[in-house]
């Protein structure tokens, strides 16, 4: 009994010399751990009067990237990138997905703060539901960049990466025109289309783009929607998920198509694009001239094999490059580098660094991906 | 006697529960090809006896010999005692209302082809099987659809396609109608004349005077007689006076009792059953009790007495068809359990485990939970005056606890009780229900409550006793209602009361 | 280990999650080298978190009432909506579309009340029903696209106390006059039960265990007040925090120390006989049910004024979130059994579960299955010390005198 009872008193005193270890942080500033503070707050003095505004860091600094979740090709692929490229260039990465709950990247990107994070990258699950977050990160001079997707209503982000979301839709309506001319013999087309995940920011850009280029030849008859639905959110598929886009397919063809032939979807991914080549199969239908985004393996063998007719490729490892170009620029201290976009988020105007996306046919497949092995070898 | 012509010998069973002893030095000796009838008052044993034929109670929870064809059984478990020959349809019915006859037959035992159920022949040995009890239905039909008679019939078909021996009936027509109850009599006469052994449980002396070969009577655990018969010719005020002869000498404390006014009555109380569509459970029940009276209400199980009394107690049971309730002279509505203790009235439950007891809670919540309002402040409990509340009537009702904050099934179950009566007290009701207040409960603490019981009256309560031992309402109560299939069937001042006429008014018997 | 029981009071069992939760703090706070116990954390930790703490607290009573309520993400999510949009679309005055969120919530839970109390329908299909249309409805009125919400509600979500007064104290002063509150109103609490506790048996709780109560309280608070106001200037106790401390308090109070708490436990520990002691079931039903809703209300509004926006996939899976609070707490299946502090330790080692490994670099499909084997064993642990009478380890540890006499 003596002995249980000293045991137990141990127990206790060592909890609270534990949890009274753990605070040392002070008042002033924020409380990480001052040992990863003091180089940064040293060079910070020394580096010259432009960019005190930017203050750059030490190599070997913690990089935060905060990914919506790990469940299509180019997700996985831009986690093992970043994982890799940054090690490689010298930084401490911390990659993490949210398994797409908003409260999970919020819980996320809080402990990267905590883990002392210079730079957090962020591929937002939703892009306006991560303000408080952002601005704390921004609160804690933490730089936060924007990948692949717009980060809307916070004044807490620095800038944005992402393949130009108007433009990929341009792409896709061109390829889509250049299908039906080279498939389908004359005009008329009867066409259907497909929007993607409406809580996606750039979903409804995607489909802009793509409008500009269709809706006037809708208004000249040359293309026929023949649902009648033009609307995004007629369109849109919750949560860029196929099968719901396979549904909606389904219905349309037994509601429209009974009676008529279909000769182009257009698709805002690649998922959705196979989605939709299977529905018109499963309902008889020859297959139709489709668009679709990403460039993810089976579809380009689908391409390859001439049953969809095009993708357009955001290859991951030139967003990715792309960032980790502007984290080595913050951390030599100059800054953001400069832009031509901007793009308003709500709250503020955000520097936006826009690639150019690439349209993949048969045609053109192997000259895209000469510099991909992996992807080459789907194209035997 | 030649032991072979014996099918089944229990020898010396003795069966303990904490605190209880439910069968002592008890033996049956059934004659192959007999129908033997067992009777007895509610708890006096039988039921238990049966469990340990049976293998409920396993092989070594319980002293003694089982003795069937002629060896010793062991059974460890119902399935054991299938196997060999014994069968039991019980008092409610066991089979699954949703499947077919064919399927209820069969569960458990389908006939398998290739690892799949093989219909046709299952069908084919239902149908044999029914003729036997006199059915000729189709076997897909679901059971549900079937009347209460024909689903006991089934049930012994069920038992028949297990090849019986001995087929034990507990308590068989007690949900059956004249006629359904003379065409199962004229089936058990039936399977004996095909060698099949019956034992019957029952309480209608009727029919056991119809068909039994022999009669063996329990009575708290003990085996009090054991005879053959003629069947037609049975002696029922024999039976009778077997089954209630015991002695209550000194088994009820000393009271005096001094009634005072009515202060409560119930008229042309009707009630319908909530399961069975136009099945009464009440008919015109009337009656009073005065204050400082204890009033008895005797019954067998399934008379309707606890379906009066909840029903009384703000509509807690049942379908409300008519009557009123006069408390102190003034006509009220008990429309809720709320509204009913409000109006001073309480009832203790007969099954203090599923209705008198929150089995989650220690005994300082129990005591307070039927009055909360009374320990309220400015809207919150206060926790004080609860414990004070607990620790008083654990002073008052000499509960056994080593602290008011255990849980209440830490108790004995008379201990228990005093904690439910605690709860009811504290309610400080005028009008108090007890539904068989002393069930389960051991003599010391019967006696206690008995004690308990005569201080309410004392102290002007009136006191409603129900219950189905009858030396118990003898000796508490100044007045005696029965009951019989819902109907209220005398009214006898229990200084002119015996066991015997109350037997009489609870039961059918021939005579009448 | 009478004195241990003396100073905790009752039953050791109940603190076992404490225990863990405390073990589970420590050694993270190890293993991250310092980066759990700081003050930014426990902030973001307990706004982060408020939001299922919250729920937790409605699902607690409807767990004990022996239903479940699998509509509160998604009514939440809907209450959130509602406000994002009525806020946006119609210019109401944002504590107005807040009362509206709120209407919805009451509303929705008179709703699958109404189908419980009154129907019987199991609260498992009424509110499965109920998470269907929410969710429906959420997609349907945003049309899956995020509404920016209010800005004030942004304080509600992931805000703080003000600064004010001296700087000498070295924390922020909201914080500190809050711990100071805390700590007087425990200190008073104890002595006024100090004082009555002779009232029943006649014999006082013996006055050291009380002061040594005291002190461990006052360390405790004392150290937590301190931890959550020496962070950054500007940054308090957050105010989701207090949120979810008033409401702790106020559902612990309802729950033990008014009649319809003891409504709710005598419900779900035996209805019949709850019925039987004047106990209006389906009242209580009806009670429990709207008060779950309007708690998802309150936390989907929480939920907005962290995110800035109503998202259509919010609240998606929050149920589950809370479900498990209210099960690692120790509450029971089969209803009648668990407390409000006990579903907030249980919420608390979830968060601090998630919180650790995330901080870690412990991925979220990896978390997932942590979390999933430690709602597993916590609840193996609670039913195996019931199934076979056993105290729980620390009861073994300190057995009562009792026990060791029947041994």
């Amino acid at each position: 009994m003596k002995k249980r009872k000293l045991l137990s008193m141990l127990m206790v005193a060592t909890m609270m010399v534990a949890t009274f270890a753990g605070c040392g942080g002070s008042r002033e500033g924020n409380t990480e751990p001052a040992t990863t503070d003091t180089p940064a707050a040293t060079e910070e003095t020394t580096t010259e009067a432009p960019t005190a505004e930017f203050p750059g860091f030490e190599d070997g600094a913690t990089i935060g990237v905060s990914l919506p979740w790990l469940g299509t090709q180019n997700w996985k692929e831009a986690e093992e990138m970043f994982t890799e490229q940054l090690k490689d260039a010298g930084y401490n990465p911390i990659v993490q997905a949210a398994d797409q709950k908003v409260t999970q990247q919020q819980q996320q990107i809080e402990s990267m703060i905590e883990n002392g994070a210079k730079v957090i990258v962020v591929g937002p699950v939703d892009g306006s539901q991560l303000g408080s977050v952002l601005e704390q990160a921004k609160e804690a001079g933490v730089y936060v960049i924007g990948y692949d997707r717009l980060i809307e209503n916070t004044t807490g982000v620095d800038g944005v990466v992402q393949f130009g979301s108007v433009k990929t839709g341009e792409l896709q309506a061109e390829a889509l025109l250049a299908g039906l001319q080279e498939k389908k013999g004359d005009k008329p087309y009867n066409i259907e289309l497909f929007g993607g995940g409406p809580a996606d920011p750039n979903a409804p850009n995607f489909f802009t783009g793509a409008m500009s280029k269709l809706q006037p030849l809708i208004d000249d008859g040359t293309l026929v929607v023949v649902s009648g639905q033009t609307d995004f959110t007629q369109c849109a598929t919750p949560d860029w998920d196929n099968a719901k886009a396979q549904q909606r397919m389904d219905s349309l063809l037994s509601g429209f198509y009974s009676d008529k032939e279909i000769d182009g979807v257009l698709c805002p991914n690649d998922g959705i694009a196979r989605a939709c080549i299977t529905a018109c199969e499963n309902a008889g239908q020859d297959i139709p001239v489709v668009s679709g985004l990403d460039a993810e393996n089976e579809s380009v063998e689908w391409v390859w094999a001439g049953k969809q007719y095009s993708t357009v490729a955001k290859p991951t490892e030139d967003l990715v490059a792309k960032t980790i170009e502007i984290i080595d620029s913050l951390k030599n201290g100059t800054g953001m580098p400069a832009t031509q976009v901007n793009v308003n988020n709500g709250q503020i105007d955000v520097l936006v660094y826009e690639l150019p996306p690439v349209v993949v046919t048969k045609e053109n497949a192997k000259e895209v991906f000469a510099n991909d092995p992996s992807r080459l070898k789907l194209l035997q | 006697m030649d032991n072979n012509s014996y099918i089944l010998q229990m020898q010396s069973i003795t069966k303990e529960f904490p605190g209880v002893r439910a069968l002592d030095d008890v033996n049956l000796s059934v004659r192959t090809g007999t129908i033997h009838s067992i009777c007895g008052e509610n708890g006096a044993g039988k039921s238990t006896l049966m469990k340990v034929l049976s293998g409920v109670y396993p092989y070594g929870t319980y002293d003694g010999k089982i003795i069937f064809m002629g060896k010793e059984m062991k059974f460890k478990n119902i399935k054991e005692s299938e196997s060999a020959g014994i069968a039991i349809i019980h008092q409610e019915l066991t089979m699954i209302p949703e499947l077919s006859i064919t399927e209820n037959i069969f569960m458990g035992n389908e006939i398998l082809r290739n690892g799949l159920i093989d219909w046709a022949e299952e069908k084919r040995r239902t149908y044999d099987i029914l003729k036997k009890v006199g059915l000729s239905i189709n076997p897909d039909i679901l059971i549900k659809h079937l009347g209460v008679g024909q689903q006991q019939l089934v049930e012994i078909a069920k038992a028949l396609s297990k090849n019986v021996k001995l087929l034990i009936l507990d308590e068989p027509t007690s949900a059956l109608n004249e006629a359904d109850s003379a065409n199962l009599l004229e089936l058990m006469k039936d399977l004996k004349s095909r060698g099949i052994t019956c034992i019957m449980i029952s309480h209608k002396l009727n029919e056991i005077a119809a068909i039994s070969d022999a009669v063996t009577v329990i009575r708290d655990g003990h085996t009090v007689e054991s005879y053959d018969v003629v069947a037609g010719e049975v002696d029922e005020d024999k039976i009778i006076k077997a089954m209630v002869g015991r002695s209550i000498e000194n088994r009820y404390p000393e009271h005096k009792s001094c009634p005072g006014n009515v202060i409560f009555e119930v008229n042309n109380w009707c009630v319908e059953d909530p399961d069975v569509e136009g099945r009464m459970v009440c008919k015109h029940a009337s009656f009073n009790v005065r204050a400082g009276e204890i009033v008895g209400f005797a019954g067998l199980m399934g008379a309707g007495r606890t379906e009066l009394m909840r029903s009384i107690f703000g509509k807690n049971y049942g379908i409300y068809r008519g009557g009123t309730i006069k408390i102190k002279g003034k006509e009220v509505k008990l429309n809720s359990v709320e509204s009913a203790i409000k109006h001073g009235v309480a009832y203790v439950p007969e099954d203090r485990k599923n209705l008198g007891l929150n089995l989650l809670d220690c005994i300082r919540t129990t005591v307070v939970a039927a009055d909360l309002d009374k320990i309220t402040k400015r809207g919150l409990l206060d926790l004080n005056e609860e414990k004070i509340a607990a620790e008083d009537y654990r002073n008052q009702l000499k509960i056994k606890t080593s602290h008011v904050d255990k849980g209440v099934t830490t108790l004995s179950g008379g201990n228990q009780q005093k904690v439910v009566l605690s709860k009811w007290m504290f309610t400080e009701p005028d009008i108090l229900i007890l539904d068989e207040p002393t069930r389960g409960i051991d003599v010391g603490a019967k006696y206690e409550i008995y004690k308990l019981i005569h201080q309410l009256a004392d102290a002007g309560k009136a006191v409603i006793l129900v219950s189905s031992e009858l030396p118990e309402l003898l000796g508490m109560a100044d007045r005696i209602y029965t009951i019989f299939e819902g109907s209220i069937t005398g009214e006898i001042s229990a200084a002119e009361a015996d066991q015997e006429i109350l037997m009489k008014r609870m039961t059918i018997t021939s005579k009448e | 280990m009478k004195y241990i029981k003396q100073v905790l009071g009752g039953d050791l069992r109940q603190y076992t999650m404490v225990v863990a939760l405390a073990a589970l703090i420590i050694i993270f706070n190890i293993i991250s080298g310092g980066r759990m116990l700081t003050s930014s954390n426990f902030q973001n930790l307990i706004s982060g978190n408020a939001y299922v703490l919250i729920l937790a607290l409605g699902m607690l009573m409807v767990i004990v009432i022996g239903q479940i309520d699998l509509s509160v993400g998604s009514v939440a999510g809907f209450a959130g909506m509602v406000m994002a949009l009525v806020a946006k679309n119609y210019n109401v005055p944002w504590w107005c579309a807040v009362l509206i969120a709120i209407a919805i919530g009451l509303l929705a839970g008179a709703w699958h009340g109404f189908f419980l109390s009154q129907l019987g329908i199991p609260g498992f299909i009424t509110t499965l029903g109920g998470m269907m249309i929410f969710r429906g409805g959420v997609i349907w009125i945003s049309h899956s696209i995020s509404v920016p919400a209010p800005e004030q509600l942004k304080w509600f979500g992931s805000g703080y106390l003000p600064e004010w007064g001296p700087a000498f104290t070295g924390m922020n002063n909201s914080t500190l006059l809050l711990g100071i509150i805390g700590i007087v109103a425990y200190v008073v609490a104890q002595i006024r039960k100090y004082k009555r506790s002779g009232d029943a048996t006649g014999v006082k709780d013996p006055l050291w265990a009380v002061v040594v109560r005291i002190i461990l309280m006052t360390v405790l608070i004392g150290y937590f007040t301190w931890l959550f106001g020496s962070g950054r200037v500007g940054t308090s106790f957050p105010v989701p925090g207090l949120i979810l401390l008033l409401l702790t308090i106020i559902y612990h109070i309802i729950t033990q120390r008014t009649k319809f708490g003891r409504h709710v436990y005598a419900v779900g520990g035996n209805k019949a006989a709850a019925a039987l002691s004047g106990v209006n079931v389906k009242r209580t039903y009806f009670l429990t049910m709207m008060n779950m809703s309007f708690l998802a209300a309150v936390a989907g509004i929480l939920f907005v004024g962290r995110s800035t926006a109503a998202g259509p996939a919010d609240g998606t899976s929050w149920e589950m979130d809370a479900i498990a609070s209210v099960f690692i707490g120790g509450a029971a299946v089969s209803g009648g059994v668990g407390t409000i502090l006990a579903t907030i330790v249980g919420g608390l080692v979830m968060a601090v579960l998630n919180n650790g490994l995330m901080l870690m670099g412990v991925g979220a499909d990896k978390t997932q299955v942590i979390k999933g084997f430690v709602l597993l064993a916590a609840v193996a642990f609670d039913v195996y010390n019931k199934k076979s009478g056993k105290s729980s380890i620390i009861g073994r540890l300190f057995p009562s005198k009792e026990e060791k006499a029947a041994n």
